[in-house]
């Protein structure tokens, strides 16, 4: 899970939000000063195998 | 005789990541130590060590319940830690004064009266300061 800055208050819209040590990142997630996104990959849709030729 | 002066102006401040420089009026940071009495009958007045440290830092900021200001900084922050970070600058000089992990313990919502602009008092306590 990362971090996107979401307000210019915080610094540069649509860079990651990396925060520093006491930094209260819920009440930053409540105001929507940053938004999160999630890393996970997204899964591989299952590939379709052709009907073998008769 | 002082041999140099500084105009107080902040050149930054956040509170929790969020710039407020736009909205502050006046803060004080203040480094404080609980004093420990050690005075002893072998002594003729009072003595004192150093306890431990309870920092703190005050400002002033004018209220706004628009998107990214105040309200919206500071409603999530009461009863719990942050971090307040103020940069000052000094010709060539340039310091830096993080106080993390301070507590917020309260925020007036609404302070005003007629004919004025509103501001709130805020007090964060405690924490480590650190000076860069």
């Amino acid at each position: 899970m990362k971090y996107i800055i979401n307000s210019v208050k915080v610094g540069t819209v649509g860079d990651e939000f990396k925060p520093a040590q006491g930094i209260n990142i819920q009440a930053l997630l409540d105001g929507g000063f940053i938004v999160e996104e999630s890393t996970d990959k997204p899964k591989k849709s299952p590939t379709i195998k052709k009907e073998p030729k008769e | 005789m002082a041999t140099t002066t500084y105009l107080s102006n902040l050149s930054a401040l956040t509170v929790n990541s969020v710039s407020l420089v736009d909205q502050c009026t006046g803060i004080v940071f203040t480094q404080l130590r609980e004093a420990l009495d050690k005075t002893t009958l072998a002594d003729t007045g009072r003595t004192y060590t150093g306890g431990l440290y309870n920092n703190e830092c005050t400002m002033t900021l004018f209220q706004s319940y628009a998107a990214s200001e105040t309200y919206q900084t500071l409603a999530s922050v009461v009863g719990s830690e942050t971090t307040v970070v103020a940069t000052v600058v000094e010709g060539a000089v340039t310091k830096v004064f993080t106080l993390t992990g301070c507590y917020l313990e309260s925020m007036p919502v609404i302070n005003g009266a007629l004919g004025e602009l509103s501001t709130v008092d805020l007090t964060f306590t405690g924490g480590a300061l650190s000076v860069s």
